[in-house]
């Protein structure tokens, strides 16, 4: 079991292409790190350099305390497992998972007994004769995780392993696999476009864009204090509203500053309006999760209001999702409503400051203050 | 840049890098030398045609390389000369050529109207007709010749047309075994053709023979290209077909007129390896300016 | 008339669309052309030549099965399956491990379709061009071939010819070289018949020296030697004098010395105890010689002859078949000239094995091949047990394939075989063109023969079917 350590990490292709950015990252020892992002973000680059299947252009890895950079894949003591699982179809699921250790002309007692080990965690004892193509999906996944899970890896490294799955397996596997982290305690680091995925299962997450590191850090800290306007709308389904505001700065008794838009207002407390006023801006963009935002009376006791006209009412189940417009700007909503408002009413939003972040239109970082230890 | 540490493990890492990339030098001297040595009999064989005939078994042709000067033209000039003579060396290769396009267009042409039937015709036997001519691809050429021989007399007799010995007898023999091949090459092709189009065809009223021609041939025709030159040089490259059925006919085509010097006592290689410079140039001309084409036709290939 | 569509009868059963019948006589018609065609040049005649077979030379006397009975007691028949099994055995397998290895390796550099376009050529080429220049790059003359002129000259420098070879190809012999005072010691060099001690002279000579060899080495008029105390002054000369031809043992002014030959003496042991090398005009001397008797010898190493090069393109075998009988060295030796044109035929044909394979080795799953690296493997292990095993379908294929081209072979043993070595060389294909159409046409052996070769592709054809309708 080892920490995973990534300085700096650099991939530029001939023809000037620069897939990943100079990536700095700690993974430690036993911790399940999730990396994030669009695709072609260059997670999964950064997966294949750890791992050894990519050049490294620049930067060093770092396995425990090991520079890997120019050891061949297989003396690194890593497993990956690929999304299309890439199991030889010429072999029985036993010689899948025993491969690696026959290779390293392991003991025939122990290749079998670890074999045995694997197959009883994973349920796979009864399919050890059958070959991948006899198996459905999320077996052959199964016996993906396997075969890394025989070789006891220092880290075991995943790329989009439940993105060939349908949607309720991918819900059964994403708890197995996060059981089997618990159980096992080794590093995980795992690559998904599916924030939720990483959400879920990650004890911290990274996130990246077009190359670049924009946070690290858990789930809730992504969640709740987003350092800026990508990561805050890529975390959380759905995704976070973002309305462009005017800033309006009112001199007079109490200094305060407002927010405006079409149909929205927003009355800022001390510390945002004093975070605003330094910053010198303009215009702000105000995002709120969908989650966070209430149907309000007009006397509400939260500055924000939002007068929005209803498009789209969809009945979820657990609660409500209102699509709705306030000027030229889209919003959602989710509310808990016993009785929801009808297509074309017009409803008021609002949602506590807590919710609310506030960020600067050119640059995107975050305007929040920086999180209390 | 970062990452340039003077970590020792950092360098003795950079030095397995170093081991790899010997491996990688030594592969492309490697397969640098499969190359030469794979291209010295083509390279030989145009040293042979371009060498006076007084050295050829003086001096090793190697020795073109320290001495180019020796180098010349003299024994292509010779045959050229020649001019179109029966049996020279410029007349046989007009005859592979009216051998060899016919045959080609040919089979090109009956390939795609019977690949055509198989596959959007809707009658019964369909899978079966083309499994038969599936197994008659490797049907060997020996088979036929005597009984094709023994038909072409009875034709003969009864018609007073023998086409033993004429390019018409050569050519109705090689369209019949290129058939095989080419109706599974286009058949193949066609059913990736997507049905749909057809079927909207047929409701705008198409008939069978525009659908083949205004639908079918234009969306075949890289198939069709790879037939064509697979076949050509198939034909081209012939000698046992022209061997039995040119018989005393005074025109030869190239491979006869190759196999026809060895034959004589003399066997000059002045005149063989000219003739077989000649002979390989037209089916490398295909081959590079078809190359795409090719390739798939070898692909397709792989059963003949 | 469109139609379509079907019509709805008034039961709800499909009523057959009108135009459906047009269009299957359409169709038809289609078909027609090639359908005829093959009918009439391929299967007709196939029927006609298992017909053929059970009858006469001139197809008109029924004779069972005597045909077949000729060509299973022919010697020169059992030659040609003999070479067709050792072409089957070894060639499909070759090409296709060649084609496997080429395919892989030019993955990896960054020329690799320039390298494949050189292997793939060879292809394009006809078999008699190919086959014609096999055989000159096999030519036994090093003038002319390339192997042998490679083997001589490896040859040359690791046993280097002597100034005077002595040629046993071409019947020459030591014995002969004898003329005057010595004889063959049996280990390949010249003695001298008597011994000599120091302060004396002794004179060797030989005969059979070509006159080009002695202006190529210089000689001179022979000196007759002249005795000194303490040396042993010597000389070798050509006995052969123009003006007494027939005269021996004499030194007459007009014969020559021979130069640069080694000469050693020996003591009566039959140790050397010193060496020397003969000037132009053949003189030797030997000084500082102690007390004792003497033999002068003449070195074997000086008639050591260039090596004469090995007959690529003939019958000699490489299983070692003396003392069987007849019928079975026929059966069991692997003649030289299968070799050389197994080779030529590899050369021409491994780019197609090479293509094809590469094209399946681009549509694997790369990952796969990604995971049993990381699984341990080395490049060769990746090769030999994940690679291979999933290419398994597409090597089939070549390897049937290239079986069905073997068992046809033909134009190049007609053009790289010389007329000495064809028999040797012979196939089935070849059998039935000499047997059946050199010197008039011999219908019914040849058609035996005819049936026999399509018997043998049977299995292929069999194996090709059952493949292609897997795929419908």
């Amino acid at each position: 079991m080892s920490s995973v350590t990534l300085e700096g990490l650099t991939k530029q292709y001939p023809g000037g292409v620069l897939a990943l950015d100079h990536l700095s990252l700690e993974i430690a020892d036993g911790e399940f790190m999730c990396l994030v992002g669009p695709s072609g973000c260059g997670k999964t680059t950064a997966l294949r350099m750890i791992c050894g299947l990519e050049e490294i252009s620049a930067g060093v890895v770092r396995i425990g305390d090991r520079v890997v950079n120019d050891l061949a894949a297989r003396d690194r003591d890593i497993a990956l497992v690929f999304q299309s699982y890439a199991l030889y179809p010429h072999m029985t699921v036993f010689k899948n998972m025993s491969f690696g250790l026959e290779l390293r002309k392991r003991p025939r007692e122990e290749i079998n007994a670890a074999v045995a080990e694997a197959a009883r965690i994973l349920d796979l004892e009864a399919l050890l004769e059958r070959k991948p193509g006899q198996l459905s999906g999320g077996q052959r996944q199964r016996v993906a995780l396997g075969r890394a899970l025989v070789r006891h890896p220092s880290a075991f490294l995943m790329d989009e392993p439940l993105s060939n799955l349908d949607a309720k397996l991918r819900v059964q596997t994403r708890a197995e696999i996060a059981r089997l982290h618990r159980r096992l305690g080794t590093t995980m680091i795992y690559v998904t476009h599916d924030q939720i995925e990483a959400m879920t299962m990650a004890d911290r997450i990274a996130v990246i864009n077009q190359g670049v590191l924009e946070q690290v850090g858990t789930p809730r800290e992504l969640y709740e204090q987003p350092r800026n306007q990508f990561v805050a709308g890529f975390i959380g389904s759905p995704a976070m509203n973002f309305m462009q505001l005017e800033v309006v700065n009112e001199a007079g008794r109490h200094e305060t500053t407002r927010l405006l838009g079409t149909g929205i207002e927003m009355q800022t407390d001390q510390s945002q309006a004093a975070r605003l006023r330094s910053s010198g801006l303009q215009h702000v963009v105000l995002g709120v999760r969908p989650e966070h935002l209430v149907l309000a009376s007009t006397n509400t006791e939260y500055g924000l209001v939002i007068a929005a006209r209803v498009d789209v009412v969809e009945f979820l189940g657990n609660g409500t999702s209102i699509h709705a417009r306030a000027g030229e700007q889209d919003l959602i909503a989710t509310i808990d409503a016993s009785e929801p408002p009808a297509v074309g009413d017009t409803v008021l939003l609002s949602a506590p400051p807590r919710h609310i972040h506030l960020f600067d239109p050119q640059s995107g970082l975050s305007l929040d203050p920086p999180a209390t230890p | 840049m970062t990452g340039f540490s003077l970590d020792p493990e950092l360098s003795r890492a950079r030095r397995i890098r170093s081991r790899m990339h010997l491996s990688r030098s030594a592969l492309n001297l490697g397969l640098g030398a499969v190359g030469v040595l794979w291209l010295v009999p083509t390279i030989s064989l145009a040293v042979f045609s371009l060498r006076p005939e007084g050295l050829f078994d003086v001096s090793g042709w190697w020795h073109v390389l320290t001495a180019p000067t020796q180098l010349t033209l003299h024994n292509y000039s010779a045959l050229f000369s020649q001019g179109f003579a029966a049996g020279g060396l410029l007349d046989s290769t007009l005859t592979s050529l009216v051998i060899t396009l016919p045959a080609t267009l040919l089979v090109t042409a009956l390939a795609s109207l019977a690949a055509y039937s198989l596959v959007f015709g809707n009658w019964r036997g369909r899978d079966v007709a083309f499994l038969v001519t599936v197994g008659l691809i490797v049907v060997p050429l020996q088979v036929a010749l005597i009984p094709v021989l023994e038909l072409y007399r009875s034709f003969g007799s009864l018609t007073g047309y023998n086409p033993f010995g004429t390019f018409a007898g050569v050519i109705i023999f090689h369209v019949g075994f290129g058939l095989p091949f080419g109706i599974f090459l286009m058949r193949n092709f066609y059913t990736g053709i997507p049905r749909d189009l057809v079927e909207a065809a047929r409701i705008e009223g198409a008939r069978e023979w525009t659908l083949f021609r205004r639908v079918v041939v234009p969306l075949g025709l890289p198939a069709a290209a790879a037939l064509a030159v697979f076949q050509f040089i198939w034909v081209w490259n012939d000698l046992l077909v022209a061997l039995i059925f040119l018989g005393g006919n005074p025109h030869q085509t190239l491979t006869l007129f190759l196999f026809d010097q060895t034959r004589s006592l003399a066997a000059d290689y002045w005149i063989i390896s000219t003739g077989a410079m000649v002979s390989i140039v037209v089916p490398l001309g295909v081959f590079f300016a078809f190359q795409r084409h090719f390739v798939r036709g070898l692909l397709a290939g792989a059963v003949k | 008339m469109t139609a379509a569509t079907p019509e709805i009868t008034r039961f709800g059963g499909l009523h057959r669309a009108p135009g459906r019948r047009r269009r299957n006589l359409a169709s038809l018609a289609f078909l027609a052309p090639a359908a005829i065609w093959l009918l009439v040049v391929v299967v007709y005649p196939c029927f006609a030549t298992i017909r053929y077979s059970f009858y006469d030379e001139s197809a008109s006397r029924f004779v069972g099965l005597a045909n077949y009975k000729a060509v299973f007691s022919t010697d020169a028949i059992l030659v040609a399956f003999r070479n067709n099994i050792i072409w089957v055995l070894v060639f499909p397998f070759l090409v296709t491990v060649i084609g496997l290895m080429l395919a892989v390796l030019s993955e990896r550099i960054r020329w690799g379709t320039a390298f494949k376009t050189i292997i793939v050529m060879p292809v394009v080429f006809s078999a008699t061009a190919s086959a014609l220049v096999w055989r000159t790059i096999f030519d036994l003359n090093p003038h002319v071939g390339v192997v042998n002129a490679l083997e001589q000259t490896a040859s040359d420098f690791v046993r280097p010819p002597g100034p005077y070879p002595v040629d046993a190809n071409l019947g020459q012999s030591l014995a002969g070289l004898a003329s005057t005072g010595v004889r063959p010691d049996g280990h390949g060099s010249l003695v001298s018949i008597s011994t000599v001690n120091a302060g004396h002279t002794v004179e060797l000579g030989l005969i059979g020296v070509s006159p080009q060899t002695l202006a190529l080495l210089g000689a001179r008029t022979a000196r007759a030697p002249t005795a000194a105390p303490g040396v042993i002054d010597g000389l070798v000369w050509r006995d052969f004098s123009p003006s007494h031809p027939g005269a021996r043992g004499r030194v007459y002014p007009d014969e020559d010395g021979l130069a640069d030959l080694q000469v050693s003496l020996l003591r009566t042991g039959g140790s050397a105890v010193a060496t020397t090398t003969t000037r132009p005009d053949g003189q030797f001397k030997f000084a500082n010689i102690g007390p004792g008797s003497f033999r002068v010898q003449i070195d074997a190493q000086n008639f050591t002859s260039s090596f004469g090069g090995t007959f690529w393109l003939g019958s000699s075998s490489v299983t070692p078949t003396s003392g069987l009988s007849q019928t079975a060295q026929a059966l069991l030796s692997v003649p030289l000239i299968d070799i050389a044109m197994i080779v030529a035929y590899l050369w021409m044909w491994a780019g197609f094995a090479m293509v094809i394979i590469a094209a399946g080795l681009s549509s694997l799953n790369r990952e796969v091949l990604e995971a049993a690296r990381i699984d341990g493997a080395s490049e060769w292990q990746v090769l030999k047990r994940v690679t291979t095993p999933m290419l398994a379908p597409v090597l089939a294929v070549v390897f049937v394939t290239m079986v069905i081209n073997v068992l046809k072979v033909f134009d190049i043993i007609l053009n790289m075989a010389p007329g000495s070595s064809q028999a040797a060389a012979s196939t089935l294909a070849f059998s039935m063109y000499t047997h059946g159409f050199d010197g008039g046409i011999h219908s019914g052996l040849a058609s035996a023969i005819a049936v026999i070769l399509f018997a043998s592709v049977v299995p292929a054809m069999a194996w090709n079917l059952k493949r292609i309708r897997g795929q419908m």
